[in-house]
This record gives C-alpha cells, sequence and structure tokens, in this order.
C-alpha cells in the first residue's frame, strides 16, 4: 500500500523547508526535500554596488552568520583586487567567527538539537527539568555575543571588519575581558561534550563525501584548501567542480561537485582535520567514541561539541597572544578582477565570489551557502533511511526524519535564491 | 531605577521605544539581546513596542506570546522571558508596553509615571 508523508513545515531549522516523502511496498518512490523560503536576491542587490559594501549588505542574509558572510566577502573582494591582509586582521578576523561559532553551535546544539534526544517537544518544555544545562547554553551564547560585540561592535551584522582592515580595533583591556569570559565557559564547552558524547545516536552512514576547508598546520576556518582525503581543489577554479541548480518547486540553491553530492558541515571539518583540534578537543573526541572518519551525519552534533572546545581554546589563544597595535585601515586601489572567498562557517564551506570592474563596481555576485551544498545530500539520505524505519508508527518517522535532518543544522533562509528563468 | 529597552533601532516600526527612552528620566539600559537580562540585578523593568497597543500599559512576562523555539531566529525577548520562567529563574519583571508610534516627549511622561506606581 502507498503512503505519503508530507511535513509541510520541518521544526526546528533555520527557515521554512517541505518535505514530500512517498512510500510503495517498502520502496521510496518520491523523495522531495524544497526550500519554501521566499526569493532572496542578494546576488542581485549587490550588483552595481562599491566593492566596499558588499559585505554591509551580504551580511544581512542570516542574522545567525552575519559574521560569516562578512568575512566571506571581504576574503573575496580582497582577493579580487590582489590584496594580502596583515596577520593582525586575520587574527582578528578569524576571532570574531570563532565567537559566532560558539554561539550558533551552543544554540544549535541545546535548544534545537537536545530536546530530540532527551524526548521533549522544545527547550521550553524541557527547561523545568534541564536547568543546569539551558544555562550553560547561555553562558556559552554569551561569550559568543560578546566576542562579536566587542570586535564586530554590534552582536549582529557587525560593522567593524571591512575590506583592507578594521574600522575599529578592540583596545587591550576589552581583549582581556574576553579571556575572562572565555576562561569561564571553558568548563561549560567541555560539559557538552560529555553531554552528546552520552546520547545514543541512531545507526546510518551517508554515502555523500565529506567535504570542508583543509589545512597543514591550522584548524581551518579561514584558509585552506576545499578538499576530500587526497582530494584538493582551488578555490578559483570552483565553478569546474561545482554545479549549481534549481528544481522546479523550491527557491532553494542545490548543488552538486561532479554531479555527485556531498556534505560539509563540523563533522566534515572533523573528519578531515581531526589531528588539528585542541588538545582537550581531542580528548572530547576520543571520548565520544566514534569512529573517524564519520559518515553518520547524526554525529555531526558531535562534532559542533567537539568543535566548541576547541573554539573557546583558539579564541583563548587568540585573546592572550594578540598585543593589539594601531593598523590604519590599509588604503587599497580599485582594479578589474574576480575573487573567491571560501571559509568554514557554523554550518559548511561558505562561497562568495565577486567580479569588480575597473572602478570597483560590482559586475556579478555568486554565492553559495552550506545547505545549498548539503541539501541533496539531506534528500537522498532521508530516502536511504526510511525504509529502515517503516514499520514504526507514523509520528515516529517524522521525528527520525526530522532528526536526521536537523542533525544538519541546515539554514533554508540562507539556501534560498532567486530561480533563473529560461525565457526562450 | 534601571529601565532596559529593547528594539531593533533599523526598522521604524521595532525602535520607537528607543526614541521615547531618550526622554525618560531613568537609567537607561539599552539592549541588544535578551539575554543582557541575566546580568540584571533587583526588579527588572523593560520598555518595548507592543503591536496593537494603543496606549502605555503595565505588562507581565506571562501576557507575552512565545511559541516553542523553532528556529534560532525564534531567540527573541518573548521566548527569553519564558524560557526564564520555566528554568526558575526568580526576577520580579514588568514590562512596561508602548504603541509603536505617537509623541515621544507625551509617553514619556506616561512611562515615568508607570515607574513611580512599581516604587
Amino acid at each position: 500500500m502507498a503512503r505519503t508523508i508530507t511535513l509541510d513545515h520541518i521544526t526546528k531549522i533555520e527557515g521554512h523547508a517541505k518535505l514530500r516523502l512517498k512510500v510503495d511496498r517498502g520502496k521510496v518512490k518520491q523523495c522531495h526535500l524544497t526550500a519554501t523560503e521566499g526569493a532572496r536576491y542578494f546576488e542581485g542587490i549587490v550588483k552595481g554596488r562599491r566593492y566596499n559594501e558588499a559585505h554591509e549588505i551580504t551580511s544581512r542574509i542570516c542574522g545567525i552568520c552575519s559574521c560569516a558572510h562578512v568575512i566571506a566577502a571581504i576574503q573575496a573582494v580582497e582577493d579580487a583586487l590582489g590584496h594580502a591582509p596583515t596577520k593582525q586582521t586575520k587574527q582578528l578576523r578569524l576571532l570574531l567567527t570563532l565567537g559566532e561559532r560558539i554561539r550558533s553551535h551552543a544554540t544549535h546544539l541545546y535548544f534545537l538539537s537536545l530536546p530530540d534526544y532527551l524526548g521533549y517537544e522544545s527547550a521550553l518544555a524541557m527547561a523545568k527539568n534541564h536547568r543546569p544545562e539551558l544555562q550553560r547554553a547561555l553562558n556559552l551564547m554569551r561569550c559568543g555575543n560578546g566576542i562579536i560585540a566587542t570586535l564586530g561592535a554590534r552582536d549582529l551584522h557587525p560593522v567593524s571588519a571591512t575590506v583592507g582592515g578594521w574600522l575599529r580595533l578592540p583596545k587591550e583591556g576589552d581583549m582581556q575581558k574576553l579571556r575572562l569570559s572565555l576562561d569561564s565557559v571553558k568548563k561549560d564547552a567541555i560539559a557538552t561534550c560529555d553531554l552528546f558524547n552520552s546520547l545514543k545516536y541512531p545507526e546510518f552512514e551517508s554515502k555523500g563525501k565529506y567535504f570542508s576547508l583543509i589545512h597543514p598546520k591550522d584548524y581551518p576556518f579561514l584558509e585552506g584548501e576545499f578538499g576530500f582525503g587526497k582530494e584538493r581543489v582551488k578555490k578559483s577554479d570552483y565553478r569546474s567542480f561545482l554545479t549549481e541548480y534549481h528544481e522546479p518547486d523550491s527557491t532553494a540553491n542545490f548543488v552538486v561537485k561532479s554531479d555527485k553530492r556531498y556534505f560539509v558541515g563540523a563533522l566534515a571539518r572533523i573528519n578531515n582535520n581531526r589531528k588539528l583540534l585542541s588538545v582537550d578537543a581531542q580528548k572530547m573526541l576520543r571520548q565520544s567514541g566514534i569512529s573517524l572518519p564519520s559518515r553518520n551525519p547524526y554525529h555531526n552534533t558531535i562534532a559542533q561539541a567537539v568543535e566548541l572546545v576547541h573554539c573557546v581554546d583558539q579564541a583563548l589563544e587568540i585573546c592572550s597572544t594578540l598585543k593589539i597595535k594601531p593598523e590604519e585601515v590599509e588604503k587599497i586601489a580599485p582594479r578589474a578582477g574576480t575573487g573567491v572567498g571560501m571559509i568554514e562557517v557554523p554550518r559548511g564551506t561558505l562561497w562568495h565570489e565577486y567580479t569588480l570592474d575597473a572602478q570597483g563596481i560590482i559586475t556579478r555576485t555568486n554565492i553559495i551557502t552550506p545547505t545549498a551544498q548539503n541539501l541533496l545530500n539531506i534528500q537522498e539520505d532521508i530516502r536511504q533511511f526510511v525504509p529502515r524505519v517503516l514499520k514504526k508508527p507514523r509520528a515516529q518517522i517524522i521525528l527520525d526524519v526530522e532528526k536526521l535532518i536537523r542533525s544538519y543544522d541546515p539554514c533554508f533562509s540562507c539556501s534560498a535564491h532567486f530561480l533563473e528563468v529560461d525565457w526562450k | 531605577m534601571k529601565l532596559h529597552v529593547f528594539g531593533n533601532e533599523y526598522l521604524k516600526e521595532d525602535s520607537f521605544a528607543r526614541e521615547v527612552a531618550e526622554y525618560v528620566d531613568a537609567e537607561i539600559v539599552s539592549c541588544r539581546s535578551p539575554d543582557e537580562l541575566l546580568d540584571a540585578e533587583g526588579p527588572v523593568r523593560i520598555l518595548d513596542v507592543v503591536k496593537d497597543a494603543e496606549s502605555v500599559r503595565l505588562i507581565t512576562p506571562e501576557r507575552v506570546k512565545a511559541q516553542g523555539m523553532l528556529s534560532l531566529h525564534d531567540f527573541d525577548l518573548g521566548f527569553f522571558l519564558k524560557l526564564m520562567k520555566e528554568m526558575g529563574m526568580e526576577k520580579e519583571i514588568k514590562i512596561i508596553g508602548i504603541p509603536q508610534r505617537g509623541n515621544p516627549q507625551s509617553i514619556a511622561k506616561e512611562v515615568e509615571a508607570c515607574l513611580k506606581s512599581l516604587d
């Protein structure tokens, strides 16, 4: 007998998405994941603006990942202009994005993911019985917010980072305050790992390959090459291996690599770079007991918890060692060119590409978000996963599928692009 | 008396509390994120605009509508107040809700009267 399961609004993810699943005699006949967000038009909005406006505009793509879009846009524009930022500028950009990652991971882990595993409908429902856990989440979120507000001058859509440097530098006292705040949440990050390491995750293996930035020396967030195993791709060549396409009834962008699905995110980063995690993060990863590399998307939750520890450690190191020097924003002469910014953000690899004319006006833009890269993999994982849970009650099937989707921490708002129309 | 003021300054319909606060005789704490309330000591007084409100009103957190958290974007003041209550964070919280538009100076007078009534 054919069964159709439609999830009109998948909850506890970023943005709006819908899943239509049709099963006949134990086989999945149709599995279609669509984004139902309105078109965003950001690539069109940026066209015709000056090179140093891109990051301010594209920051608005997402309130959760605004720092990530700011830094990806700045790096892409600087690449187009042939500009290399100073070491201090790079360190502060990294610190800003670490703050955002601490906030984003803590919020996703405790408020969107944990209720699933503890059997609650929502974080509000578990608040009475799990106050210490939620207090921990709030501590981590506040610490992340503090880093962003200190460096970015605002806790959302930071305004200090710009092409060529920083419009406002933090003071030594600011760095000291951040250090104290990070010190105080280190135990919360460790306790988060302990908690998520203790949960039971479904057994499942995705057939998608895991891709992330890979770097020889540092756990990669803002620098490295895109790769998997020994496979490496130069960022300037990304158009020759990543293909974007749209489904007829979805506003989301889908992306494949060499016509095949793949996934990005914390698990992919850890699979590719685990030896570069901080000492304590590596310790927590070992305690998780998961065997690496892992293609189980549910382990993305553990990977986020491990990254929390790493991010706190790395941010602490920057705050402890970086002596802020007065540096003016470097003046960069506009020139024609194309540049790509490729960075790791909470949900995976983010790409920004800008083409400038000789006056520094943006003539073409392309943005690929992590969720766009994960969408096909999520959809195919569901197709692969559903037959094994078909004997369960309908509500349980829906919960299991939603948990699978949520494990990717997707952001459908950010993956929604305008549809390209063939007018012929 | 500290008055914690909320609202997005870039949205006209949401920023009116900040405009009114400039005329209120109180120690203004400009809040960008609801978790800043965790630091507040003693009774917490909040100034924020209320959709469809026609006059200045005192509101208890119980009356603020808050959905379950469906996405990270739902982490707003309403959700946070509910969360604090569910977590048993016993703070005496009162919200002075104001309309989304009007004369800021005269509304500020009403806000001051509200604050006095809470002393």
